[in-house]
């Protein structure tokens, strides 16, 4: 099976001042379509960098990436908004919504780019596989931060992309709410989807079926998940008193 | 499809600040008013003028004292015309069909308790003919009324009115008070409405005598004016009555060869030609005017769309994510800064009309004319400023990095 993502000897070095800084210093990677990958590092550990790479958003300094068999590494700005466009759906940590448009505004984004015509019934399809439908008019002001999440989620699978990029997905979520976020993720992989998520947070990388640690822009470790551990994760994530009825999620929210 | 919701768009960015989204267009909504208003005012100038012009008739030429104006002081010779020139010219050019001595001026008119002003025309019995206007009842001055100097009047329809309502007015005794005094006029005749002719009221006016109103009223020994009248209409023909004109009165007033003229001919077509030559340059400043105010309102536009940019970095990384190409940015900011523009010209049409509408009530000289072409005009330069505007922040927007976007606070 061909890989979706291959990365050869892939580096990324930026200037600061005097100092050159080697976010990413030679990576080798090879990520098969329906897996659930987690990338993590302590900040400063080239994570972020992995992932603006993998997400498209930048070019490497050198080294090459192929990614669903094409050399995105060697591609226009152009080329590479396609791409993101068609294969890559973002969720951010700080959902970046755009405020003062409806959810289902928000979720007809990457349709609005991709030219589609039937924007509003793909866009309410989207929002009612994250369970949103009913919401499809609030505003991001009026949604609490799971439910933003959620709409960005739809945003991301909209255009049925190959591979779900999240960025600290629960990072600004509580913990139930952060649960609820990862159970999307779960079903989406279900239905095969590629996943990766990039995050410090343990319990979070333990959901996935393989964890990518980072450390000074290379890859120091890489392993699946057993499932002993998986469910310690799981468990790491669920709420401490499930019986309770829990207060309603207080999430920090960023404005775009 | 794809445009019209990048339109749906920037409204609702637009109205996410309204207060800055006029202030920001205040320059073209003002350049955009002006130029509405001017345009209507000077369209509707131009029909007035075009209606005066034409009931002058284009064959007239109007022989006037030589008087210049040098500052606030009226220089030249005032009584350089006299009633004799108006019967020399008749006589000796033969390029002249007419030639009427004119008295004008300002005059107190009284029939027992009822007052009112009029202006007093001394005129000759040529006047119902040169000017198309006829007497309503009654009869006009003859050519013994002139030569004897009698005192008798023709009062213009509103004169009438003013004076005697509906009842008869021929016969009446009215009193005129000129420079001279009071005298009494018999009311011989009324004449038909008609209105403007040549930018006067020809319904508030007297028609006395041209040699009763200069002994009698206001003890002038030169008339104001001879209007005649060119066999035909043609330029050379009108060409050759001014230098026929010029010949005899020169010789009449003894005037030494390389002395100026005491007075001056024109032809009512070169008062045209000056007039579509004053509506140029009154054009030239308008749009000049319309182009420095569409130049600030440029800079109010592309400094509210700096500001949008930097402020929505965020967003535009994050449509950079979804797929947005660096034009789609371009187009989407654009786009923005048009309909601003465009709505702030479309304020300032109201604007404008609205102000044109004022003017015309205020003065009531003529009607004020909007045309769909001065609309138009000023709706598609206030879309074009907004445009050229624009094209700089677009710009930059459009270069963003979408990493660092994605990264701004």
């Amino acid at each position: 099976m061909a890989a979706l993502i291959h990365l050869e000897n892939l580096t990324k070095h930026y200037q600061m001042g005097e100092t050159m800084v080697r976010a990413l210093d030679g990576v080798e990677l090879q990520i098969q379509p329906g897996e659930f990958v987690a990338i993590t590092g302590a900040s400063g550990s080239g994570k972020s960098t992995m992932m603006h790479l993998l997400g498209c958003l930048d070019r490497p300094t050198t080294g090459a990436y192929w990614l669903d068999g094409e050399l995105v590494s060697a591609m226009t700005d152009r080329q590479l908004a396609v791409i993101r466009n068609r294969k890559i759906g973002f969720v951010f940590q700080t959902f970046n919504l755009i405020q003062r448009t409806s959810a289902l505004d928000n979720v007809s984004i990457p349709l609005f780019y991709a030219r589609v015509t039937r924007v509003a019934e793909l866009a309410r399809r989207a929002l009612d596989r994250v369970g949103l439908g009913p919401r499809a008019s609030h505003a991001p002001s009026e949604l609490s931060g799971g439910e933003c999440q959620r709409v960005a989620i739809a945003r991301a699978i909209v255009n049925e992309p190959k591979i779900i990029l999240a960025d600290e997905p629960t990072g600004n979520l509580d913990t139930r709410t952060g649960k609820q976020i990862m159970d999307i993720f779960h079903e989406l992989h279900q239905s095969g989807v590629t996943i990766i998520v990039v995050t410090h947070e343990m319990s979070v990388a333990l959901q996935a079926e393989r964890i990518i640690r980072m450390r000074d822009g290379k890859i120091v470790e890489d392993r699946p998940v057993d499932r002993a551990e998986k469910t310690r994760g799981e468990e790491a994530t669920e709420p401490a008193t499930p019986d309770r009825e829990p207060s309603p999620p207080m999430a920090r929210r960023a404005k775009v | 499809m794809f445009f019209f919701r990048i339109m749906i768009m920037s409204f609702r960015s637009l109205w996410v600040h309204p207060l800055r989204s006029v202030l920001a267009t205040l320059g073209v909504i003002i350049g955009v008013a002006a130029v509405v208003a001017a345009m209507a005012i000077l369209e509707g100038m131009s029909a007035r003028f075009a209606t005066g012009f034409e009931s002058m008739g284009s064959n007239k030429l109007y022989i006037m004292p030589a008087v210049q104006r040098r500052g606030h002081r009226t220089v030249g010779v005032f009584d350089s015309l006299k009633l004799a020139d108006a019967d020399a010219i008749l006589k000796e050019c033969n390029a002249i069909r007419t030639a009427i001595p004119q008295v004008m001026n300002a005059g107190l008119v009284k029939y027992f308790s009822k007052n009112t002003n009029a202006s007093i025309l001394g005129s000759t019995e040529q006047y119902c003919k040169v000017n198309s206007h006829e007497v309503a009842e009654g009869e006009f001055i003859n050519r013994s009324d002139v030569q004897t100097g009698a005192s008798v009047a023709v009062l213009g329809a509103n004169v009438k009115r003013e004076l005697f309502g509906g009842r008869p007015a021929l016969g009446e005794r009215i009193k005129i008070t000129g420079a001279m005094g009071a005298r009494g006029f018999t009311v011989i005749g009324v004449m038909e409405a008609k209105g403007n002719v040549a930018f006067t009221d020809v319904d508030k006016q007297i028609i006395v005598p041209v040699t009763t109103a200069m002994d009698k009223l206001y003890g002038l020994k030169a008339v104001s004016a001879i209007v005649a009248e060119a066999v035909s209409p043609d330029d050379a023909k009108i060409d050759e009555a001014k230098a026929q004109i010029k010949k005899l009165l020169r010789a009449r007033h003894k005037i030494r060869a390389g002395k100026p003229d005491d007075f001056q001919v024109q032809a009512q077509k070169e008062f045209v030609k000056q007039f579509a030559m004053f509506q140029n340059i009154f054009g030239v400043v308008l749009w000049s005017i319309a182009g420095i105010s569409l130049v600030v309102g440029g800079i109010g536009i592309m400094n509210i769309m700096l500001v949008a940019v930097t402020e929505r970095t965020r967003e535009i990384g994050v449509r950079m994510a979804m797929g947005a190409q660096r034009i789609d940015v371009m187009q989407q900011f654009l786009i923005e800064a048009s309909v601003v523009s465009f709505l702030g010209g479309a304020l300032g049409v109201l604007m404008g009309w609205g102000m044109a509408g004022m003017i015309e009530n205020l003065t009531r000289l003529f009607e004020t004319i909007t045309t769909a072409w001065a609309v138009a005009m000023a709706l598609g330069m206030a879309t074009f400023t907004g445009i050229i505007s624009g094209l700089y922040p677009a710009w930059k927007a459009s270069r963003l990095d979408p990493v660092e976007a994605l990264r701004y606070e």
